[in-house]
């Protein structure tokens, strides 16, 4: 359980305190400044104990939480509550920083009573929990109302409200993956994975189900025994492995499990259906060469080349390739045919930009980096690193459907509007050099 | 944070709160409440306001009265007289039909009052205001632990186990375990098992977290039921949040230890979820998946072996991850990755982070037990480099890899010349001194460097390389007499004449009267061993058994134990406390036991010791005597068993570190020459409990007390320094 929430700016000023248990003292608050966020040296761990106090944080932007226990705690769950925290407070009012925190205080204390009660985690579901955070102040409710909160709160379905109405039913479909790579100067794939999201956004009447299917290897697998072997054939290529995966908790469980199929009734509005991760067969997207001459001691060759690996017809979006220099680094010529470079001197790299290109293509920049004769370390060589969007997913991931079933209202599957898109971005995509 | 002007703030928030203008109109009255509460977050003393914010709590705006209620919650406890005015309209909150405003009265700690209103609430048809109450109960029992809590109210939260709505059965389970602490929690039966299994799927990832906690108290009745509950556990088993699959893993291992085949497939099973979490987007999660997994490589040390390129660093990553990383990679190394392997720590040898780069190299030294030769490439190239605290790292490793692997001593005596000039810090300059000493006959200029040291003794600031200067130029006299006299003659005289450290100054007296004492006398003493080729089985612990670790799982145990590892990293590594050792014990060796020696044979039998130990007092004498070494018990058994196997003390029994109380039982037998040629044996037995209790059999004072002096030194020696 948890004894305490601490939330600090950077600087260590304390911009909410909340205390749950009493053995939680309030130098507490204190112990952690002084110990971890004024400490001359680096973090040395997530987790600090001081007298006998573990101190968990996690750090978002320049804003600290830290939550603090005396019991001997189970560690994963203590992060995974600040992450959860973390979540809803974006959640109500984005993007976590200090002015965002002081503007939404009272916000704040309210989340912290619904979510923790006595130190024990409660209710982290954003969908229900708007139904007891009153920012606007709910004055008396009629009867009506009182029923329909009561029945929310006890009933099976504690992320949807009953009764929503809407003139158009429309539904989004977003999916966002981030690829990440390690590969070696050589051109070997040390490591990649893709984290995706599926995030939803519906506007649906009533109490709809939702059935959504993707092109899941073993979902695929089944269906080709029975089906017929051409089919079987041409979809057997395009079904990806998922390593693991996560649901929103309205997603029915026991039907994954035995049929690996995704039926949900939807929550109103915002919300991330799934989360997953695959290693397998992922579409690099971008291939960075790197070729690094060290011409005696004051002068450097950098040439990188970069090509687009994947359908021509289609086009990545902001690139932006970051090659560092060394610490010396007194001039940098530029040559690149695409896009725009510049030495950044305060970021010791040099940032290559480009808009917009096609698949199978390819670009390049070379470099003469002038140096400053030093005694100084040799210099470590950081990797190259790059940011990109694409419109595909790098995992291979395919929304096969997206099924809308309202049994009690006249509209059915078609009357309802659909959009999906695809985007993968880079997550941290590094070549070493 | 207590800022300027504290007085005068709660002097104006009081003024607006009792101001008609202001309570008439809600919106402003909340403002002014919402600074109350603002500044008492900020540290200011608010308690002045309390009968203001009492009259603030009767309206019927839930987001004022929810302030009101964090505020009264704070202060309650420094105003009973006061919170008795609160009382009336928190019954009549949680008297209220409308669900939302019981669930929101959070109940101040006003003991007497509260218990009809919690009693109320348990029986609420809201699970909201359930919920809250059932906390409540907890919370009550919290404040007055002496109170007996009425034995219906218990019987009731037992019968809310099976209420329909998932929290409120958690936030039983939670209030039971804590109301019932002294009877050791909640009773944890057949069918309240069985129910919360069932109940399971519906809780959420806390929920679950508290349920699987709970049950490893419970002890299945058959092996049927046993695999009943395990195969339903399965599915959490491989549960996508680390949280609930640690704790599943957790309950796995209480619930089958003597079915080492079961937790070792769990433990299988489980590699896929934590690879994944070893993977995940935060670092903090990531961080504790490593420290988990290395306590599982403890008992299965090819659990990850073809996964190693997981546990390659990232270069953004934070320095506790990639340190814990190298620690997990050296458990991976086998003869198919370990090119691969060496080429990635290399690359982390030259990182920004001093540590990191350390922790690389000393890595890289630990490989170097069973891959000596690529490994000393390594070190040797990173030589080249000449930074400060490359070398130092590198000395330091070479001296942990010769005391265990002797054969890569001549690589090493040709990496240490010219060295010396690079290395700045005492770590790094002691462990330089150790080689020369150990190894002056076979380094060409080993004099010309001491000569550096000796010349610079005066302005030199660390009491460890001046004690290891001492040692290093008297073995270096051992061997290269012509090269060495006149430095020794000059550094003794300074340590003996000038040197202000009684340590030190004690040292160079010890070997001054050494040395009158003769050369073979002198060479008996300083010439320790080398290496200790054991220590290397010591250190590469076999397998231990799941048992020895499974209660530490999923706690902060774990977690803790980097901060251990780290510190000793930069203090010197085990094999450093022995080397010291060998070192102060030649010392000691001659002011107590000349006369006399120790030997472990003939060895004694554990039943034996205990029937001897457990004998009759009579025939035995016996002895008690407090040391003081508060910091042994956590000192590792292995270095200690091996200290007192360099003594031939053999040590029979020892409780696992940080066991309370922590005890050590040993044995020896002394020879003893009396007279000329009777040769007597005496049996020593001993236990150390922070006193040592000694029992000898025949009586012999001398012997024993020797014995204790050697035994106290070995302690102390153990004994990091800083305690």
């Amino acid at each position: 359980m948890i004894g305490g929430l601490f939330i600090y700016n950077h600087k260590g000023e304390v911009l909410i305190s909340r205390v749950y248990r009493d053995d939680i003292g309030r130098n507490a608050v204190d112990a952690f400044r002084v110990n971890v966020i004024h400490a001359r040296q680096q973090v040395r761990s997530p987790v600090t104990n001081i007298a006998r106090t573990s101190f968990f944080h996690v750090k978002r932007s320049n804003i600290w939480l830290a939550a603090v226990t005396k019991q001997n705690v189970n560690a994963t769950m203590v992060f995974e509550f600040l992450y959860k925290m973390c979540d809803v407070m974006a959640a109500y009012f984005g993007k976590i920083s200090e002015e965002n925190v002081k503007n939404n205080f009272v916000l704040i204390y309210e989340l912290l009573d619904e979510i923790l009660d006595f130190g024990y985690p409660q209710n982290s579901e954003t969908g229900a929990l708007k139904t007891f955070i009153t920012q606007q102040g709910i004055k008396s409710q009629s009867k009506e109302e009182q029923a329909q909160i009561t029945s929310q709160v006890t009933g099976q379905i504690g992320w949807r409200r009953e009764g929503i109405k809407y003139r158009r039913n429309e539904l989004f479909l977003d999916v966002l993956e981030s690829v990440n790579l390690l590969m070696s100067p050589q051109g070997q794939v040390l490591s990649a994975h893709v984290s995706g999201r599926v995030v939803m956004k519906s506007y649906l009447s009533g109490m709809p189900e939702c059935k959504f299917g993707m092109n899941d290897k073993i979902v695929i697998d089944k269906q080709n025994k029975g089906g017929s072997s051409e089919e079987g054939g041409k979809s057997g290529k395009q079904s990806i492995a998922i390593d693991d995966c996560t649901f929103h908790q309205c997603v029915r469980l026991s039907k994954f499990d035995s049929e690996r199929s995704i039926s949900f009734i939807p929550p109103d509005g915002d919300y991330e259906l799934m989360r997953y991760r695959t290693t397998k067969d992922i579409i690099l997207p971008f291939r960075v060469i790197p070729l690094v001459r060290e011409v005696g001691r004051t002068k450097l060759e950098v040439k990188v080349v970069i090509k687009s690996n994947f359908k021509s017809s289609l086009l990545a979006q902001k690139i932006e390739v970051r090659i560092p220099t060394p610490l010396n680094t007194s001039g940098v010529q530029l040559i690149c045919m695409k896009g725009k470079a510049k030495y950044k001197a305060s970021e010791n790299a040099i940032v290559w930009k480009i808009k917009r290109m096609a698949g199978m293509k390819e670009s390049q920049i070379s470099a003469e980096i002038e140096l400053l004769p030093t005694n100084d370390k040799k210099w470590a060589r950081p990797p190259i690193s790059m940011n990109f969007e694409v419109p595909f997913a790098p995992s291979g991931l395919k929304v096969r459907y997206l099924k809308v079933f309202e049994p009690k209202l006249n509209y059915s599957d078609h009357d309802v509007i659909k959009w999906v898109r695809y985007i993968g971005r880079s997550g941290i995509y590094e070549t070493r050099c | 944070m207590p800022y300027l002007g504290g007085d005068d703030a709660v002097r104006e928030l009081r003024r607006a709160l009792s101001n008609p203008n202001v309570q008439s109109d809600p919106l402003r009255y909340r403002n002014t409440i919402l600074k109350v509460i603002r500044s008492m977050s900020q540290g200011v003393d608010v308690s002045g306001l309390f009968s203001e914010m009492v009259k603030a709590c009767a309206t019927v705006d839930i987001v004022q009265k929810k302030l009101v209620y964090v505020f009264l919650c704070s202060y309650a406890a420094l105003n009973p007289e006061l919170s008795l005015l609160v009382i009336n309209t928190l019954r009549k909150d949680c008297q209220d039909p409308n669900p939302m405003v019981p669930h929101h009265t959070r109940y101040p700690p006003l003991v007497e009052y509260v218990e009809q209103p919690l009693t109320a609430g348990l029986r609420d048809r809201a699970a909201c205001v359930r919920r809250v109450a059932i906390l409540g109960w907890a919370k009550l029992y919290n404040l007055q632990p002496t109170s007996e809590i009425d034995a219906s109210v218990v019987n009731e939260l037992y019968s809310l186990l099976r209420d329909p709505d998932p929290v409120v059965i958690v936030n039983c389970l939670r209030a039971l375990e804590e109301i019932l602490k002294e009877e050791g929690g909640v009773a944890i039966n057949k069918p309240i098992t069985h129910h919360l299994l069932n109940r399971l799927k519906e809780c959420d990832v806390w929920g679950q977290c508290d349920i699987l906690r709970v049950l490893q108290r419970y002890k299945p009745q058959s092996d049927d039921e046993l695999f009943d509950i395990l195969s339903l556990l399965d599915a959490s088993l491989v549960s996508p949040h680390p949280p609930v699959m640690a704790a599943t893993l957790s309950l796995f291992l209480h619930l089958c230890p003597d079915l080492p085949a079961v937790s070792q497939a769990a433990l299988e099973r489980v590699r896929g979820p934590l690879l994944a979490a070893c993977g995940s987007a935060s670092r903090e999660m990531r961080f504790t998946a490593l420290c988990h997994i290395q306590l599982l490589l403890r008992s299965l040390p090819g659990l990850m072996g073809a996964h190693y390129k997981r546990f390659f660093c990232g270069y953004a990553e934070p320095a506790y991850i990639k340190q814990r990383k190298m620690q997990v990679l050296v458990e991976l190394v086998n003869d198919e990755n370990v090119v691969m392997l060496l080429d990635e720590l290399k690359g982390y040898c030259t990182d920004v982070n001093a540590d990191t780069a350390q922790a690389a190299i000393s890595a890289i030294g630990r490989i170097g037990r069973s891959y000596s030769d690529r490994c000393l490439e390594i070190l040797t190239g990173l030589l080249g480099l000449k930074q400060d605290h490359i070398t130092s790292a590198v000395v330091q490793t070479m001296r942990d890899l010769v005391w265990v692997c002797p054969q890569c001593s001549d690589t090493v005596c040709v990496a240490l010349e010219g060295c010396e000039e690079t290395l700045q810090d005492s770590q790094g300059r002691q462990a330089l001194l150790w080689l020369l000493g150990v190894y002056g006959e076979r380094v060409s200029s080993a004099p010309y460097t001491l000569e550096v040291f000796i010349d610079g003794v005066r302005s030199e600031a660390s009491l460890g390389v001046k004690m290891e200067l001492l040692t290093t130029a008297m073995r270096l006299f051992l061997c290269r007499p012509a090269e060495t006299q006149d430095m020794l003659g000059r550094l003794l005289h300074y340590c003996i004449e000038e040197e202000t450290d009684m340590c030190v100054r004690d040292q160079a007296l010890l070997y001054y009267r050494l040395l009158h004492c003769g050369i073979e006398e002198t060479r008996k003493v300083l010439h320790g061993p080398r290496s200790d080729p054991s220590l290397g089985v010591l250190i590469g612990r076999p397998a231990e058994p799941i048992s020895q670790w499974a209660s530490s799982f999923n706690t902060l145990e774990p977690l803790r134990q980097v901060a251990v590892e780290t510190e000793s990293v930069s203090r010197g590594s085990p094999e450093h406390v022995t080397t010291d050792l060998s070192v102060t014990l030649s010392g000691c060796r001659v002011h107590d036991v000349r006369s006399g020696d120790l030997s472990p044979s003939p060895a004694l039998s554990p039943e034996e010791f205990e029937r001897l130990w457990l004998q009759r007092q009579e025939d035995f004498v016996r002895l008690e005597e407090r040391v003081r070494c508060p910091a042994v018990p956590h000192c590792s058994p292995q270095s200690l068993q091996a200290a007192m196997q360099l003594l031939n003390i053999q040590t029979l029994a020892f409780t696992p570190p940080h066991a309370l109380p922590w005890r050590v039982y040993l044995y020896t037998h002394t020879q003893h020459t009396h007279s000329e040629d009777t040769l007597c044996r005496t049996l020593i037995l001993g236990e150390l409990l922070l006193k040592v209790t000694l029992q000898q059999q025949p009586r012999d004072d001398e012997a024993l007390r020797g014995f204790l002096s050697i035994l106290t030194s070995v302690l102390h020696t153990l004994t990091p320094e800083s305690e």
